[in-house]
């Protein structure tokens, strides 16, 4: 029996998700089915065989990489099998935190389609078409972040407009790379291009200045699909661009754009921390400093002559931990805090000691503090970028630092005691269901700060699939 | 045929203005549906029929789904506006086409050399348009239908570069999901209104 592999991780995920959109209001069972997907998925994704044959008992399941639709072809091949391992692990951490009742209905089965879409638009040939992939995602992600019973806010109207707006600029830079690499390196016409498709992934990152739709959506939806937005579309589409560098000599041998894509991560890095530095409420602080790591992403993918590119794929997995448990706490602190300002949370610490350990965590381990999953890359990429340019290097600094201010008067606010509250000493009220992933969470972690190349180089190799950038 | 491409040029720039200009679902839904059927003729100067009114169904399905919901959704009586908002976005309107206008011919010498200027011209003045609108409002329908008037005027100029089905069924999914994210947004608004009073009531 012959199947496909994009069979397997864009149309199985794709129906499933339909199954788990008429059951909605089933938590239980869109929870269940979710996640068994995501993990199932993910797991048979790391397994899978090199010489994709798979038999069980007298059934033998031969995969071809590729299937045609209309005269195209979706491929996912075994080289990027990890990658998609990884986002599908990552959807079924996210269907966990979706037990919570507070998660939006809508958050599980969008989820599942999401990733399902942005697994198509990696594998879909000619990949520029990948561009409609994703913008499909963008459109599912609406219902999650903007619920039918809330209000309109502005934030997601402008996600829709400044993601919607990438769309051309990505087509029209597709276009125009196929009729540039033929003409001479100094022509204007391949200044025009790199603007061009420049201007649409700046979009797709929400870079500076088109990175307001961040902190304003961040502050009204509901934090976990908000972490889950926020890391997997950056991270799908900094692993899309690899692409044009693999694929355009031109760009590949562009001193210039290496450059140019340190300057804008240095400057994401620098404004992300000193907005997220004097931010009063802790979602759209969460906003800034997301902005922050995608400036991490793209000063990675400037430092590639320095080995950028591995620190970026092993970027991926710290954020999705950091991310996950961001979220995750965030949402169970806005149930159970007056308010989300920072200064109202005296004494939340006291009552609540693991949630509020979660989140101290969860923005150390972004701030990139030492022994925290970020902290072997980040120290990486600082080190690299000061040796290419000390500046570059006081900058990244700057920028860190203002996420590490805010994770100390966080740190202050959460445990300085109420005077108005009952409660003045430390008492453990989170139930098992609360505690226990945010404590095996932050168990990841740790082990990832302390153990970089055991887990993290894992997901490396997926550089295999771009053969001009290994 | 140049005639016919005039007119819809000029159809274009008309019902690109009314949908800047006016604040009326009624009105904008009627402009739409002109603007897509334009958008049609010309995008056949580029592909075959068959496969150029697929862009028409598909402009007329959003502009449907949008206009039925604004029907069941929104009040009856049409916004009433200073004379002095509408005079400023007319004015901001015959800016962009000013400005639409002095840079298609250096995209076409530059970047565009084998499509036709009427395309171009059209396609530029319905993103230009479209951009302005988003610049300036914060309503979701009408957010909704500029950025839908935004992708054709994108893939007007896109049919002249480029023929693919795959593509062509790809952006006719991206156009009805727009429509469907306005649709949501304005089927959301007037059920929470709708809670509301009924909360108040209580």
């Amino acid at each position: 029996m012959t199947l496909s592999t994009p069979i397997l991780w864009v149309i199985l995920p794709l129906f499933i998700s339909l199954i788990t959109g008429i059951f909605y209001r089933r938590r239980i069972l869109g929870m269940i089915l979710t996640c068994t997907t995501g993990f199932g998925l993910g797991a048979l994704a790391a397994f899978f065989p090199e010489d994709l044959v798979i038999s069980i008992g007298p059934l033998t399941l031969n995969f071809v990489e590729n299937l045609s639709i209309l005269g195209r072809q979706i491929n996912i091949n075994y080289q990027i099998l990890p990658f998609v391992a990884f986002i599908y692990f990552s959807t079924g951490l996210w269907a966990v935190g979706s037990i919570r009742p507070s998660v939006p209905e809508s958050f599980r089965p969008t989820s599942l389609v999401i990733t399902a879409l942005l697994t198509a638009a990696l594998g879909v040939e000619p990949f520029l078409y990948a561009a409609l992939f994703i913008e499909g995602a963008i459109l599912f992600s609406v219902p999650m972040l903007s619920p039918l019973l809330s209000k309109t806010h502005p934030g997601i109207l402008r996600f829709i407009c400044l993601q919607t707006l990438a769309l051309p600029f990505i087509l029209l830079a597709g276009w125009l790379l196929s009729g540039v690499e033929t003409l001479p390196p100094d022509s204007p016409l391949i200044v025009q291009t790199m603007i061009i498709l420049g201007l649409g992934i700046g979009l797709w990152l929400a870079v500076f200045p088109f990175h307001s739709w961040v902190p304003m959506v961040s502050e009204k939806a509901h934090p976990l699909p908000v972490s889950f937005v926020l890391f997997i579309f950056p991270t799908v589409i900094t692993l899309f661009s690899l692409n044009f560098l693999d694929r355009y000599t031109f760009l590949r041998t562009s001193q210039g754009l290496y450059q140019s894509l340190r300057s804008i991560g240095t400057l994401m890095i620098v404004l992300g921390g000193l907005w997220t530095a004097y931010q009063d409420d802790i979602k759209r602080a969460f906003g800034f400093s997301a902005l922050s790591e995608t400036g991490f992403l793209l000063l990675a993918i400037g430092l590639a002559d320095q080995g950028g590119l591995s620190l970026l794929l092993m970027l991926f997995p710290a954020h999705a931990v950091s991310f996950w448990l961001w979220g995750f706490t965030l949402s169970l602190i806005e149930t159970r805090a007056d308010s989300r300002s920072i200064e109202v949370l005296h004494g939340f610490a006291q009552r609540y000691p693991i949630i509020s350990s979660g989140l101290l965590v969860a923005q150390l381990s972004i701030a990139g503090l030492p022994l925290f999953a970020t902290f072997p890359v980040k120290i990486a990429l600082f080190s690299e970028a000061f040796a290419v340019r000390s500046g570059l290097g006081v900058w990244i600094f700057v920028g860190s630092l203002g996420l590490f201010f805010f994770s100390v008067r966080l740190l202050i606010n959460l445990v300085t005691p109420n005077t108005e509250q009952a409660i003045t000493s430390w008492v453990l009220t989170e139930k098992a269901n609360v505690y226990l992933p945010i404590l095996l969470t932050i168990l990841a972690v740790i082990i990832m700060g302390l153990f970089p190349n055991a887990i993290l180089t894992n997901i490396t190799t997926i550089l295999t699939a771009f053969g001009q950038l290994q | 045929m140049a005639s016919l491409s005039t007119l819809a040029f000029l159809m274009i720039v008309i019902t690109a203005m009314v949908i800047l200009i006016f604040r009326d679902w009624r009105i904008n839904t009627a402009a739409l549906t002109l603007q897509y059927l334009a958008v049609f003729y010309l995008v056949t100067l580029s592909w075959p029929i068959g496969l150029a009114i697929v862009k028409l169904i598909v402009g007329w399905m959003a502009t449907a789904a949008i206009g039925l919901t604004c029907l069941r959704q929104m009040d009856d009586s049409p916004p009433t506006e200073s004379t002095s908002s509408l005079f400023f976005r007319a004015l901001a309107g015959l800016m962009i086409i000013l400005v639409m206008f002095v840079i298609s011919s250096t995209l076409q010498d530059t970047v565009f050399p084998n499509v036709d200027l009427v395309i171009i011209r059209s396609g530029l003045m319905l993103v230009g348009m479209a951009l302005m609108q988003l610049g300036t409002n914060a309503s979701p329908y009408l957010i909704i239908m500029s950025l839908l008037s935004f992708m054709a005027g994108f893939e007007l100029i896109h049919a002249a570069l480029e023929r693919s089905t795959l593509l062509t069924g790809l952006m006719a999914s991206v156009n009805l999901g727009l429509a469907l994210v306005g649709v949501y947004f304005i089927m959301k608004s007037n059920d929470r209104d709708e809670l509301q009073k009924e909360e108040e009531g209580k």
